[in-house]
């Protein structure tokens, strides 16, 4: 870490709330994001008149509602406040709340997103988020795309599908008890049908329901708590990236994620982060497919040092739209469980195959 | 000049929305004729129809009250261009009259159709009435519309 981070102020993790993942939340939308809100609020021993500002992200298509933020305005606590929507990955919200805490504008933001997988069939919608002259007439979706990036990799690599599996199988089985889905061997996920060549059903992480919340505060300690809440105020965001990449598939790279590797990059250079490998203790991936996993890993030039999705990550359920802030949730509880220093690299992706990439660089003091 | 390409599309997609807790108990009470409103502990407010939250206080809403069906017209509108009915996807006839209602026990309005159109009766602050349809299925279709009564 250099002398020019250290002179920088912090965005401190003041409290966080999750509902889900739910295979199917018979709440409504305002009634999942309101739990997950008031959960916060408890972590962070705040009240509603504590937040100065909201990032929200939730994306129209997936709600079947236009402008779909307006569905949560209440409950976010939004009214009479300056709200901004962002139509992208839960961390990519909470990256624009410490933007605004960074540029002295808020002392408290709270960032919510939620996503209801079970209201509509999913990889349908995702026909409707491609470019609508060239690929959506074709009947491209997300499932379709993920199967011509894992095609490209497996091409050359007679492994990768049995790694996939087993990694996969690893997931499932440390989401066990608290996931949407049964654990599965390698075999079973082998065997499961093909969704798109070579990525079978059981590679897929399984959509779920929730709503996640996180208060980002400009220093540690909560107004209403000399001890900070219940977090301790321990975990901070020292860097952060994110990165579009071109929106065709045919216009990237399949066989890596560069978008992750640029991401990285400038959160690293934020963090005075030389050495990945060294430096991080925890990755939390918001990986949809089997295969991205091994893709973000190489990106991030983390190596095999890092624990990675001790909780089994996405394959507990992805959340659409809250799922990298879901991975934030998890790396803050990670860190906070571990009780000493730890540096945990978190990571949200958004569109086809992760057009849109976000990482955030978390530090927890000892 | 050559022509341009418009590449023409239909969607089908269906979403099914949860209506919350206390939609489901408002619903509810439109079988047996009931109109329910939440009341605000904190400001006094009383929601119509019913949702879970105060923005205003930022308080939960946990106190039923009972509103009548009848009220005073606050707003009303006469529509002449066909507007789609999403109850069945195609256009609603015109012309046709919408308003917003607030009926007594309630603070804020209920939107719904009206009775009659033209400017000869309706008018802001006409006393209002809900004409009840027989048979009821939980859906805000319970109440056909609003009748001027005076």
């Amino acid at each position: 870490m250099n002398a020019r981070h250290r002179r920088r102020p912090g965005v401190w993790l003041a409290g966080a709330g999750q509902t889900g993942p739910a295979a199917a939340d018979s709440r409504s939308i305002p009634e999942m994001v309101l739990a997950a809100v008031e959960a916060a609020l408890e972590d962070a021993a705040l009240t509603f008149d504590d937040i100065d500002a909201v990032v929200t992200a939730s994306v129209d298509l997936y709600d079947g509602l236009t402008a779909s933020n307006l569905a949560v305005t209440e409950v976010v606590g939004a009214v009479m406040k300056p709200e901004t929507r962002i139509a992208a990955d839960g961390l990519c919200a909470a990256l624009h709340g410490a933007c605004q805490i960074l540029a002295g504008a808020y002392e408290t933001v709270l960032v919510v997103a939620h996503g209801k997988a079970s209201m509509a069939s999913f990889p349908e919608l995702t026909t409707w988020a491609m470019d609508p002259v060239y690929l959506q007439p074709l009947g491209v979706d997300f499932e379709t795309c993920a199967g011509l990036q894992a095609q490209a990799l497996a091409a050359f690599d007679e492994r990768a599908e049995r790694r996939w599996a087993e990694l996969a199988a690893e997931r499932r089985r440390q989401a066990a008890g608290h996931g949407v889905a049964p654990p599965r061997t390698a075999e079973e996920v082998l065997a499961s049908p093909i969704v798109a060549s070579p990525v079978r059903r059981e590679m897929v992480a399984p959509r779920a329901d929730g709503a996640c919340a996180m208060l980002l505060r400009q220093t540690p300690g909560g107004r209403g708590s000399p001890g900070g809440g219940q977090t301790g105020n321990r975990t901070r965001i020292t860097g952060f990236g994110w990165d579009l990449a071109a929106h065709a598939p045919g216009d990237r790279d399949l066989e890596q994620w560069a978008g992750v590797g640029r991401a990285c990059a400038r959160a690293y250079q934020a963090s005075g982060v030389v050495e990945p490998a060294d430096s991080l203790h925890l990755l939390e991936p918001s990986c949809h497919y089997a295969h991205e996993e091994e893709l973000f890993v190489r990106a991030s030039g983390a190596g095999s040092g890092p624990c990675v999705s001790p909780t089994g990550g996405l394959f507990a359920g992805a959340i659409p739209v809250a799922a990298g802030l879901s991975r934030l949730i998890a790396a803050d509880r990670w860190l906070r469980q571990r009780d000493e220093a730890g540096c945990a690299l978190v990571h949200g992706s958004w569109g086809p195959i992760g057009q849109g990439q976000a990482v955030v660089i978390l530090e927890a003091a000892a | 000049m050559s022509q341009p390409i418009s590449v023409s599309h239909e969607m089908d997609l269906a979403w099914r929305y949860a209506s919350g807790e206390a939609m489901e108990r408002f619903c509810a009470g439109l079988t047996d004729g009931r109109i329910e409103a939440l009341r605000c502990a904190a400001c006094g407010l009383r929601y119509l129809p019913p949702r879970p939250f105060c923005g205003d206080c930022r308080a939960r809403l946990t106190e039923w009250v009972a509103v009548g069906d009848e009220g005073k017209l606050e707003a009303w509108t006469e529509v002449q261009v066909p507007m789609l009915d999403a109850g069945t996807g195609r256009p609603r006839a015109t012309p046709f009259a919408i308003g917003l209602v607030r009926l007594e026990g309630a603070d804020t309005t209920l939107n719904h159709f009206l009775a009659e159109t033209g400017a000869g009766r309706l008018r802001v602050g006409a006393r209002v009435r809900a004409r009840w349809r027989s048979e009821r299925a939980g859906t805000m279709a319970d109440i056909e519309c609003f009748e001027v009564i005076g």
